[in-house]
């Protein structure tokens, strides 16, 4: 692969392995764990417009509940890349992932909570981006307040990208998420349950400059995003569906801003 | 000897309690969404004794019932880890016994 191409398809890729579960947004991260000795198997898919590229993921990941409060996970995923003139197909980058819940806050029919969560997004992707010198870590801080009608969210996360193999360098990024739901209707436990969540996505690249032969290319910036989105469980079943679409960037140079991107994921609880 | 005196002992003759089943109604705090609720389930349908048809979770009062067959009890240090296991706090615990009379046939 060129290596313009490699930088090209740097950016889309950064935001990847940036997996949520559970009663969390469809696109942000929250504070939610599995119970103590729970099981969960996540189902994902997601396509991603940005000018003529366009990316698509189908991914598996499997959580442990340590604790209560403790969960881990690992996650596989199959990548597709494709423009006007190339399509690439392939394995995407394994990754391992955990998430601590420290503070809980119980009440009446709401729960009040805030969690670490930390990520390692092996180097093991044969497309999709380029070869790196390692693995890309992704730490993060959730808070959440889930009620019978009202659910709020917000995070923060950060990823260390590691360099390409090429020495171009790999611009970390920062992910913000501010995240408003509603259940409409209250419903008690074994009924079909809806809650619908509007998100406000922001993901900041540091902008750097990489030297392509004579050229000097920049990359980085920031776009913002509006998500509509809705959960529907029952019982130990959930899908997840949203979209998000672009309200602002900034980007360096000439990079596409992303038209939109589309997310459904099933999850289920043993 | 008085005839309702009599028939009292005729009654008792004929069916005394072969069960005390008991009944639990755990105060949750946290109960906010069904789909997080199942972990309960799963723990409580977990332990010796719980009458699984009989659990009932109800979200919008925070109350988690269920009948403990026979002999069997749980106790409140046991719950309480296992509500927080499952992600929540219990907040308080009733229990009540139920005497199921059986009536003898012969």
């Amino acid at each position: 692969m060129p290596v313009f191409a490699a930088l090209f398809l740097t950016l889309p890729c950064l935001v990847w392995v940036t997996r949520v579960s559970a009663h969390d947004p469809v696109f942000g991260a929250g504070p939610h764990v599995l119970f103590k000795g729970g099981v969960e198997v996540h189902l994902g898919s997601r396509y991603e417009k940005a000018g003529d590229e366009r990316d698509s993921e189908a991914e598996l990941e499997l959580k442990y509940g340590i604790t209560g409060d403790w969960t881990a996970g690992i996650g596989l995923s199959y990548l597709r890349s494709e423009d006007d003139e190339d399509t690439d197909t392939g394995r995407g980058p394994s990754s391992l992932s955990t998430k601590y819940r420290f503070w809980r806050n119980d009440m009446l029919g709401a729960q009040e909570s805030a969690a670490v969560l930390a990520g390692v997004i092996l180097d093991d992707a044969n497309v999709g981006e380029p070869k790196r010198d390692g693995s890309d870590y992704l730490m993060g801080l959730a808070y959440g307040y889930e009620g019978r009608k009202w659910y709020r969210w917000a995070s923060v996360r950060h990823r260390f990208n590691e360099d390409a193999d090429s020495g171009a360098e790999r611009p970390n990024l920062w992910l913000l998420d501010f995240v408003l739901g509603i259940r409409p209707t209250p419903t008690e436990y074994l009924e079909p349950d809806w809650v619908w969540m509007l998100e406000l996505n922001g993901e900041i690249v540091d902008k750097v400059s990489n030297q392509v032969g004579d050229t000097s290319m920049r990359i980085g910036g920031s776009q913002w995003f509006l998500s509509p989105g809705l959960m529907w469980t029952h019982r130990n079943l959930a899908i997840k569906a949203g979209v998000q679409l672009p309200i602002y960037d900034d980007l360096a140079a000439n990079q596409a801003s992303g038209d939109y991107r589309v997310k459904l994921e099933a999850e289920w609880h043993f | 000897m008085k005839p309702t005196l009599l028939m009292a002992l005729l009654v008792a003759g004929f069916s005394w309690p072969v069960s005390a089943d008991t009944r639990y109604d755990l105060r949750v705090d946290g109960l906010a969404c069904p789909y997080c609720a199942y972990g309960i389930e799963k723990k409580l349908k977990a332990l010796d004794g719980v009458d699984g048809d009989t659990l009932a979770i109800r979200l919008n009062e925070g109350l988690v019932s269920f009948t403990v067959r026979g002999d069997a009890t749980i106790t409140e240090p046991v719950l309480k880890q296992l509500i927080n296991d499952a992600g929540f706090t219990l907040r308080g615990l009733e229990t009540q016994d139920i005497v199921k009379p059986e009536q003898k046939n012969d």
